[in-house]
Formats: C-alpha cells, sequence, structure tokens
C-alpha cells in the first residue's frame, strides 16, 4: 500500500510539473502546439466533406500538427457554423464550408442566429463548384435552347433540385425567369438524391455540381448543356455556358472557403491561410482535387472577405428579383 | 466465365496477408460498434478515415471499411436482443421477438441464430453480388419519388401490424412518429417548422436518439421504478447455442429474409429497414403459429436479421456499379474512394478491377470471419446477463449517451435522447408496444417528401402513383393487404354474432 502511495504522488508530481512546464512554454512555442479541429457543417460523404478530408489528408506535409475533420450536420449547415461562432477563438477550431450556400442565400430568405459576413472571420477560398444543368442521356433534348423549344411547345420541364432555395433550385429558377419559361423545380434530400433521380429518367432536366454529375456524364446517363458560371468550367470545357446559348443567368455556384472564429488573432489566420495556399500548390493535392471534381480555385484572407461581401450582395439581388420566399 | 476470371483475381487479392488481417480488424470493429449501442458504421467509418490515408493501397482500405459495414449489421443484434436496445433502424424489429425470447432464458439461441442467419445471407447476397450486380443496378434507377412513396407507405403499414396486440396504439404510435419526424426543416419549401425558435430542432430529431430514449433509457427508467429484481436476469440462462428444432424452425426464415434483404437492400435509402419489415410480416404470415409472434417466436429473429444483413451487402451494388450511395455508412465508403482516387461507378470493374473484384471477395472471407467471431462471442454476451442491473443500468446510460453524441457531434442530441427517454417509460407505463414510433420516424420524411415530390412531377395528378408499374404494384398491395384485413375482422365479427345469436 505505502509503494503505491508513492507511486501515485510521484505521479502527480510529475503530471503537475509536466502541465505548468507545458503552459509556460505555451506562449513561447509558435502555434499549432496541438492538433487543429476542423468542423464541416454537412454529413460525412458530401462535397464540403470530401474537400475537408482532402486537406485533412494533405496538410500534415506543410504543419506539424494534423488537421482533425469533425462533422456537425444539420440545419443545412447553420447548427454547424453556428458551433464554430461560438467557439473560442484560438485557432484551435475552424471552419471549412464557408460559402456553402446557407451564408450565402439563407439569410435573404430567413432569420439566421448569427449574421454570416460579420460574426466569423474568412481564412480563405479554396475552391468553386459551377452548376452544371444535365438532362437524361436517353433525353432527346441536347442544348438550352431544345429546353425552351420543348417548354414553349407546352411540355412541362421538371427539375432535379439538390434541396429548397439551394444553388441548384435557384439556377433553374432564373433559367426559368430569364428564359420565361416554366420549369417545375422538385427539391431532393441533397445532390445526390438528386442525381439519383435524374440518372433515371424521372425527370427532364437537372443539374449539380461536376463532382456529382461526373461520373454519370462518363457513364453516358448523363448529357452536360450548360454550365451557370461567367466563363467555361475547366472540368467540363467542351460545355457552353448559359450565356453563350443566349441565357442570361450566371451564378457562384457553390463556393467553398475556410473561416476561423471572430477574434483569433491574425497571425494564426496568417498561418492557417498561408499553409492552405501551400496546400492548394501541392500536387497530390491537385490531382485529388482533380478527380473528385472540385477545381481549386484559391483565394487569400482579404480577397476571400472581399469576394464574400460580392457573392452575398448578388445572391442577394437575384433572389429579389426571382422573388423568392420561403 | 468474366465473372469466374474476375472473381478469381479477387481473391488472389483478398488472400493476401495484409488484406486479411484488415478484412479481420474490420469485422472486428464493426462487430464491436454493432454491440456499442448508438455508435453507428458511419460515424465509425468517418472517424477511421485518416488511417486510410497512411494505408497505401486503397483495397485494404476499402476492404476494412465493408467489414466495418457488414460486421456492424452481426453485432447490431446483440443489444436488441439482450437490452432491447435498437442500434439502428433495421434492428428494431429483432427486438419484438429476440427480447423477449431474452426473457424466457433463450438469449443463446436468439444471438446464435441471428448470427447464423447473418452469415447465410451475407453469403447469398455477395453471391448474388458477383453474378447480378450490373443488371440490377438499374433497377435501382427505376425508384423515382412514385415508387418511394409506395414502398414506404407500405413499410408504414407493416410497421402498424407489429404492435401485435393493438391496432389502435400501433396506429397513435404511428402518427406520433411522423408527428416527430416533421420537426425542422419542410423537405419541398425549405421553411423551418416546429422548432419553436429552437436552432438545435431546425436539424430535427435523430433517429438514433430516438431510439437510444425510448427503448434504452425509457426501458432503464421503467424499470427503476418497478422493482430492482431485474428480470432479465433470469436464474437459467439456457443453452447457449440453437438446439435442431431451432433450426428447422427458422431456416426457410432465414432463406426468405435473405431474398427479400437482397432484392430490396438494391433500393438506396431505407432498403434495410424495410426488407427487415416485410420479413418480420411474411414469416407472420407463413407461420403455423401467428400467435406466437411477439411473445419470442425465433422466425421473428431469424427473418429479419438475415434480412437486414443480406440489404447490407447487396446496398453495395449501386455504390459498385452506379456510384449511388444507398446509406451514410455506404456514402462514408463512397468518400474514401474519391479520396483515393477512385470514382466508384459503371466504369470501376474496367478501371480498377482489383477494387471492385478484391472488395467482393473479401466479402465472402469476412463473411466466415464474423461467423467464426461471433459464434463464441454469443456465450459471453450471454454472460452479461448475468450483471447485476444496478451495474448494467449506468453503464448502458453512460454508453449510450456516447453513442448519441457521436452521430452528430452536437449536445443538443443528448437532451432530445433524455426527452425521448420521458416517452419511452410512459409508453410502458400505458403498455404500449414501442416499435411502430421509431420505425415510423425513419419513414415518414421518405414518405413525405416522395408524396410531394410526385405531386410536383404529375402537377398534383394522383394518377401518377397507379400508372407506373413498380408503384401501381405497391399500391395494390397495400390494398390488398388493407382488404384483407378488413374482410378477416368482419367475418370475425359476423362469426361472433351468429354464435350470440344462437347459442
Amino acid at each position: 500500500m505505502k509503494h503505491l502511495r508513492k507511486v501515485s504522488l510521484f505521479l502527480t508530481l510529475a503530471l503537475v510539473v509536466t502541465l505548468t512546464v507545458g503552459g509556460l512554454c505555451f506562449g513561447a512555442e509558435q502555434y499549432p502546439t496541438k492538433p487543429i479541429q476542423a468542423i464541416v457543417p454537412f454529413s460525412p460523404g458530401g462535397s464540403s466533406d470530401l474537400l475537408a478530408r482532402t486537406i485533412e489528408k494533405i496538410w500534415p506535409k506543410y504543419s506539424p500538427q494534423p488537421m482533425v475533420v469533425i462533422n456537425k450536420p444539420g440545419a443545412g449547415g447553420v447548427l454547424g457554423e453556428e458551433y464554430v461562432v461560438r467557439s473560442k477563438p484560438d485557432g484551435y477550431t475552424i471552419y471549412i464550408g464557408q460559402g456553402s450556400g446557407h451564408d450565402l442565400v439563407m439569410p435573404h430568405l430567413q432569420k439566421m442566429p448569427f449574421d454570416p459576413l460579420k460574426d466569423i472571420a474568412p481564412v480563405a477560398r479554396i475552391s468553386i463548384h459551377s452548376i452544371v444543368i444535365c438532362v437524361s442521356g436517353k433525353s432527346p433534348l441536347k442544348s438550352m435552347k431544345d429546353v425552351v423549344d420543348f417548354a414553349n411547345k407546352g411540355n412541362k420541364v421538371t427539375a432535379a433540385v439538390s434541396t429548397a432555395a439551394g444553388s441548384v433550385d435557384l439556377v433553374m429558377r432564373a433559367i426559368s425567369k430569364r428564359a420565361n419559361i416554366p420549369i417545375t423545380t422538385v427539391p431532393f434530400a441533397g445532390g445526390a438524391d438528386s442525381t439519383t433521380a435524374l440518372a433515371g429518367g424521372h425527370l427532364a432536366i437537372g443539374g449539380g455540381h461536376p463532382s456529382e454529375v461526373l461520373p454519370h456524364i462518363k457513364a453516358g446517363r448523363f448529357r452536360p448543356i450548360g454550365v451557370a458560371l461567367d466563363h467555361r468550367d475547366a472540368t467540363l470545357p467542351n460545355v457552353p455556358t448559359l450565356k453563350e446559348q443566349g441565357i442570361n443567368v450566371a451564378t457562384w455556384g457553390s463556393v467553398k472557403g475556410v473561416a476561423a472564429p471572430l477574434g483569433t488573432p491574425p497571425e494564426v489566420i496568417e498561418y492557417l491561410s498561408s499553409t492552405l495556399k501551400k496546400v492548394c500548390q501541392d500536387t497530390e493535392f491537385k490531382k485529388i482535387m482533380t478527380q473528385i471534381g472540385q477545381p481549386i480555385d484559391y483565394l487569400n484572407t482579404k480577397d476571400w472577405a472581399a469576394f464574400m461581401q460580392m457573392a452575398y450582395k448578388d445572391y442577394g439581388d437575384l433572389i429579389k428579383e426571382l422573388g423568392i420566399k420561403l | 466465365m468474366e465473372i469466374f476470371s474476375g472473381l478469381l483475381n479477387g481473391f488472389s487479392i483478398a488472400l493476401t496477408g495484409t488484406n486479411i488481417l484488415f478484412a479481420f480488424i474490420g469485422a472486428l470493429i464493426g462487430t464491436a460498434v454493432g454491440v456499442l449501442p448508438g455508435l453507428g458504421p458511419a460515424a465509425t467509418i468517418a472517424l477511421l478515415l485518416p488511417i486510410t490515408y497512411i494505408i497505401s493501397s486503397p483495397v485494404t482500405a476499402i476492404i476494412m471499411m465493408a467489414g466495418i459495414f457488414y460486421g456492424s449489421m452481426y453485432g447490431g443484434s446483440t443489444t436488441s436482443i439482450l437490452l432491447n436496445l435498437p442500434g439502428e433502424a433495421a434492428s428494431v424489429v429483432t427486438c419484438i421477438d429476440g427480447y423477449q425470447m431474452a426473457k424466457k432464458g433463450r438469449a443463446g439461441a436468439a444471438l446464435g441464430i441471428s448470427a447464423i442467419g447473418s452469415f447465410i445471407a451475407g453469403t447469398v447476397a455477395v453471391i448474388g453480388l458477383t453474378l447480378f450486380a450490373p443488371p440490377l443496378a438499374e433497377f435501382a434507377l427505376d425508384f423515382g419519388p412514385p415508387e418511394y412513396f409506395a414502398l414506404t407507405t407500405l413499410g408504414l403499414l407493416l410497421a402498424v401490424t407489429l404492435s401485435g396486440r393493438s391496432i389502435v396504439k400501433g396506429l397513435i404510435l404511428l402518427v406520433f412518429g411522423l408527428l416527430f419526424a416533421m420537426v425542422g426543416l419542410d423537405p419541398i419549401s425549405g421553411k423551418i417548422r416546429f422548432t419553436f425558435g429552437s436552432i438545435g430542432l431546425q436539424g430535427g430529431f435523430d433517429f438514433v436518439t430516438m431510439a437510444m430514449g425510448v427503448f434504452g433509457l425509457g426501458e432503464i427508467l421503467y424499470n427503476l421504478e418497478t422493482t430492482i429484481k431485474t428480470e432479465i436476469v433470469t436464474t437459467k440462462i439456457g443453452k447457449v447455442f440453437p438446439t435442431l428444432k431451432d433450426w428447422a424452425d427458422s431456416k426457410w426464415a432465414i432463406l426468405r429474409g435473405s431474398a427479400i434483404g437482397f432484392f430490396i437492400g438494391i433500393i438506396p435509402g431505407g432498403g434495410a429497414v424495410i426488407s427487415s419489415l416485410a420479413s418480420y410480416a411474411i414469416e407472420k404470415k407463413y407461420s403455423k403459429h401467428p400467435e406466437e409472434f411477439g411473445e419470442g417466436a425465433i422466425q421473428g429473429v431469424a427473418g429479419p436479421e438475415s434480412a437486414n444483413n443480406a440489404a447490407s451487402s447487396s446496398s453495395f451494388i449501386p455504390l459498385l456499379t452506379l456510384g449511388i450511395p444507398g446509406n451514410a455508412a455506404i456514402a462514408m465508403i463512397f468518400a474514401a474512394l474519391m479520396i483515393q482516387g477512385i470514382t466508384p461507378g459503371p466504369f470501376l470493374v474496367v478501371e480498377h478491377p482489383d477494387v471492385f473484384w478484391g472488395v467482393i471477395a473479401s466479402m465472402y472471407l469476412g463473411n466466415g470471419m464474423l461467423l467464426v467471431l461471433n459464434l463464441p462471442l454469443v456465450g459471453l454476451w450471454v454472460q452479461m446477463l448475468r450483471v447485476p442491473y444496478g451495474i448494467l443500468a449506468p453503464v448502458i446510460v453512460l454508453f449510450t449517451t456516447i453513442g448519441v453524441y457521436s452521430v452528430q457531434n452536437q449536445v443538443f442530441d443528448i437532451y432530445s435522447m433524455l426527452f425521448f427517454a420521458v416517452i419511452g417509460y410512459g409508453m410502458r407505463k400505458l403498455d404500449f408496444d414501442p416499435a411502430p414510433l421509431p420505425l415510423a420516424f425513419v419513414l415518414g420524411p421518405m414518405v413525405e417528401r416522395s408524396l410531394r415530390q410526385s405531386l410536383l412531377i404529375s402537377g398534383g395528378d394522383p394518377a401518377i402513383f397507379v400508372t407506373r408499374p413498380i408503384s401501381g404494384t405497391l399500391i395494390a398491395i397495400f390494398v390488398l393487404l388493407i382488404a384483407g384485413q378488413c374482410i378477416l375482422s368482419i367475418k370475425r365479427k359476423m362469426g361472433r354474432k351468429k354464435k350470440s345469436v344462437n347459442p
């Protein structure tokens, strides 16, 4: 018993010493000294999650501490972001998924528990996903003009969209307005479900990010007929934009950026943003991003913050013009 | 012959030392995850994903993750039978007769038959996967919104009939299950509903949260109030393994369950749950002693357990041949493949035959390993019932709390679990059989979404449900089942009246 007590006393002392020394060193040592939690506000397997996990894989090459992805899904991304907004701004809780729609689109439609522009600090942009409009491979429709003619002949155009007021839904509604044709948008439980329904030929048209539609395009089950960007998408260079086809619709699609809680020290933000830049320039990272159909489009902290403001305003104007209400 | 040489190639990959080891690790982790309440295969694979970055060969990584997934189906029956605690939606049905068997000292037989049934079903499904994967994949695509509506509505009907004693009580729980499922975001308009301003409720309730509350904690609360005589600790635990009679009773249930699970499991989303429900309903119909169901009928365990296992294997079909992830765990495997630079889909078998066939071959091995692993464990699990309830109950509370948190990493879910525990307690006080509640909760959102999607597509014309072949057939089955039940009960009433008129 005595022996045991001695051992436990020794262990306690050792622990106290380690903690004290560790605590003293903390100020001197450079960030990061422990793993960084990266919160993803969506379920595992989605496009934001895939991006986060690819960063998680490459990150240790450029940082002494690993990044750990934690999924906090719910309420279309609001729950996860709210958690980050309330987290300690010490640089050990960051956020992957800024710009995913809930923070650019939703505030124009409903009340939010936080201000997505003011209550969180942007770090960097990693990627932009365009929206690709597709039809079933068996469909007689070959271009946007065919879709417009099809609708003008009195046919009903149903469109599979990922979620209500999501990025694909907005594009479809914008096409409907600008091309002056009726389109019935049918919301699904996410991109995977809506593309599956289109693959089964249950709807006339549909759309999604390249990562969702590329495998189906390769298999001949989908035919891409338009890209809703200002310029052609690098992953699908042969597909014309909607503007080229005379339909004046271009959106930001789904933007994927990184953020940190407001009040995170500037040097930490600088560290995160410059390390992410190195990750974005990594050959293996580039290779995986190409494979998963997510074009890399890095922006530093200052430019990303400006971009968020602009995209927020663009979406606000579009929603006002289309008269979208939940 | 192409299949044969492919499979042979697959075995040559799966049988290397490393891959055997990782298939075993996967099976082992899967069994543990299945047994631990609340902790599901999707959360586990997400946690272990970083390990796959280090494993150089993608085949090895996927073999391990697949092992975790189907291994968890083996383990999932354990807590359902021993503690009346379903780990996932597809195990809810197992609780009904499995827990009754345990109460009667036949936990060993129930666990044994689950392991054997799971092995047979898993193997049957992998053989099906080997032979028919590409043609069946197209079947998954035939399911559009109207088909989903017909299928899930049929599932709801079957769920109500589970509450054996009283259809009215089953209907009451059905309504509550549907109501709880409606909290959160409206699936079509995106409006927030029934949240009373709470951000936590915006995400809606989670199935695991509800099941752990209603079944696990609810049961514990109820037992606390009665006496601590611990009815699950029966004096004699009985034979550990199923007898020859058990086997004779359940062999057809296992085979029918395997077939049902294999086909329904191909349909993305809800396949496993609906197949377990369908299997239970069919066994009850086929049985010479339907009155035994709900009282500890071994077929009621063997059928559904086989069905959900077969479904877990056949859910790989849409992933491997179409690139469509059918459930959360498969979605994680999908993500892992993508990060490894492999796109699942029709070209997988051409571009990466080693991955395609290697994984399939490993599933033959994995199922064998799981049987060898699980049969001896039966003895061990049964001993768990000897643990005094005063110790067992707090341990269950601890594990369910951790498990519930692990699903979405939200503290809110723990509070929701406590809320559902109170409801579960109330249900026991009022003598409700809880099974229909979680099943309606799982099926409800699919019913609502597919109904509204179908009507959007058809422009409000309900004919869409009967004019399409698959949904038309399913609706016809639905109508026949209800009509049959009505005629039966009318006959019974007439018979009673006649008897009372002419005594």
